[in-house]
C-alpha cells in the first residue's frame, strides 16, 4: 500500500514538471496525468526480497479435551520471511495457513489486554510484545505453567481471576467526599505513590513464575493480587487500609512469599510485584499485627 | 476382586460421585418437569462418560470433573431453569473460491 502512495507522489511530481516546463513541446513527453495508481500498477506485485527462505520450527504445545491423550508438543516450520517479529504472528500464521485448531487466546496484539500470555522459551510473557528469536533453534512455545488447561494453549484463569476479587479491588469509604458531587481530591505524590500498580493488566504472567505460587495456588494470593492489594492499601483516597491490612495478614495468603522474585523477571510490562508485597509486610510491622 | 463401587473408593470417584449429587440436589430445588429433564441429561452425561472415559485417564477426568463444576455453579443460580446440549458435527468446511 505504501508504494502505491510513493508511486502517487511520483506520478504527481512528473504532472507539476511537465506543466512548469511549458516551453517544452508537451507532446513529446508522455507522463501519466491521473494521480491515482492505475490499473496496470494495480496487477503490478512487489519483487520480494530474493534469496532462501529464513525456516524456523515452533514447537507448540498440543491437548484436546475431545481426543483425550497424553499432551504432546507438535513442530510447526514457519518461514520468518513472510511473517510478523512476534511470536503472536507466528502463531496466528500457523493458525491460518496450517492448522486451524490450534487454540490461544489473543485480543489486542499490542500488549495492553494480557489474553496471549503464555510460557514461550521457558519464560512467561506475553506473545504479542516477544520476538522471534532468529538463528535456527526452536522455540517451545507452551501454555502457562502450573495451571489447568481447556485447551492447546488455553489456560483456566478463574482462580485467578476470584483471587483478585477476593482483595476487593475497588475504592471503599467511610465518609462521603470532602467536595460533594465531586471527584475526591487527590495531590500529585500520593498519585505518583500508584505508579508501577496500576498499569497491571492481569495477565498472570508473574503469578505462574513463582514457585511459590505453584506449590500454592489455592491458599497463597500470588504477586498480581498482592500489587493490586498495595494498589488499594496506597491509594490515599481509600479509607479501608487498617480493614484491608488486616484482611490479607494471613500465613498463607502473605507470606508464602519467599521474595524469589521470578515475578519481577517475567511481568511483560516491567512492574515489580516483589517490591510491593514487600511494602506491604513493612506496613504490616508498623501497622502492628 | 474389586467392587468399582462399594469398599475403598478412590479420591476421584469420590469427586465424581460428590458432583453428581450436587446436580441431582440442585435439580431438586428447580420446578418438577425441569427437574426430571435435568435429571436425565445428567444422568445420562455420566453413565456416557464412564462408560466411554479410561479409569486411569486422570487427565482428562480431572478436566470434566472442572467443566461439570463450573456448570454446577450456573444451575445454581435461581435464573437458570434448565439444561441443553448441541450436538456440533465435526464437518470440515471448504473455503468457497471467489
Amino acid at each position: 500500500m505504501a508504494t502505491n502512495l510513493i508511486r502517487r507522489a511520483i506520478n504527481i511530481k512528473s504532472r507539476v514538471s511537465s506543466s512548469t516546463v511549458y516551453t517544452e513541446a508537451p507532446a513529446s513527453r508522455m507522463v501519466l496525468d491521473r494521480p491515482y495508481a492505475s490499473e496496470v500498477e494495480a496487477q503490478k506485485v512487489e519483487p520480494k526480497a530474493t534469496g532462501g527462505s529464513n525456516m524456523k520450527t515452533f514447537q507448540i504445545y498440543r491437548w484436546n479435551p475431545e481426543n483425550p491423550s497424553k499432551p504432546q508438543l507438535q513442530d510447526f516450520k514457519i518461514d520468518l520471511k513472510e511473517c510478523g517479529p512476534m511470536v503472536l504472528d507466528a502463531l496466528i500464521k500457523i493458525k491460518n495457513e496450517m492448522d486451524p485448531t490450534l487454540t490461544f487466546r489473543r485480543s489486542c496484539r499490542e500488549g495492553i489486554c494480557g489474553s496471549c500470555a503464555m510460557n514461550i522459551d521457558g519464560c512467561n510473557g506475553l506473545a504479542c510484545l516477544t520476538k522471534i528469536e532468529s538463528g535456527a533453534s526452536e522455540t517451545t512455545i507452551t501454555p502457562l505453567p502450573h495451571m489447568f488447561v481447556i485447551k492447546d494453549l488455553v489456560v483456566d484463569m478463574t482462580n485467578f481471576y476470584n483471587q483478585y476479587k477476593s482483595i476487593e479491588p475497588w475504592l471503599k469509604r467511610k465518609n462521603p467526599p470532602p467536595a460533594a458531587g465531586k471527584e475526591i481530591p487527590q495531590s500529585r505524590k500520593d498519585r505518583a505513590k500508584l505508579d508501577g500498580m496500576y498499569e497491571c493488566i492481569l495477565c498472570a504472567c508473574c503469578s505462574t513464575s513463582c514457585p511459590s505460587y505453584w506449590w500454592n495456588p489455592e491458599s497463597y494470593l500470588g504477586p498480581a493480587a498482592l500489587l493490586h492489594a498495595n494498589r488499594w492499601i496506597s491509594d490515599s483516597r481509600d479509607e479501608y487500609t487498617k480493614e484491608r491490612l488486616d484482611a490479607i495478614n494471613d500465613e498463607f495468603k502473605l507470606y508464602r512469599c519467599h521474595t524469589i522474585l521470578n515475578c519481577a523477571r517475567a511481568c511483560p510490562k516491567g512492574l515489580n510485584p516483589g517490591k510491593q508485597i514487600q511494602h506491604i509486610k513493612q506496613l504490616q510491622l508498623t501497622a502492628g499485627a | 476382586m474389586d467392587a468399582s463401587k462399594g469398599q475403598k473408593l478412590s479420591g476421584m470417584q469420590k469427586q465424581v460421585l460428590s458432583l453428581y449429587r450436587g446436580f441431582l440436589r440442585a435439580a431438586r430445588s428447580k420446578p418438577a418437569e425441569d427437574q426430571r429433564q435435568i435429571e436425565s441429561i445428567v444422568s445420562a452425561e455420566f453413565r456416557r462418560n464412564s462408560n466411554q472415559v479410561d479409569r486411569k485417564n486422570f487427565l482428562y477426568v480431572e478436566y470434566l470433573l472442572r467443566l461439570g463444576k463450573k456448570q454446577l455453579d450456573q444451575l445454581k443460580s435461581p435464573d437458570t431453569i434448565g439444561l441443553s446440549s448441541v450436538n456440533v458435527s465435526s464437518c470440515k468446511n471448504q473455503n468457497a473460491d471467489t
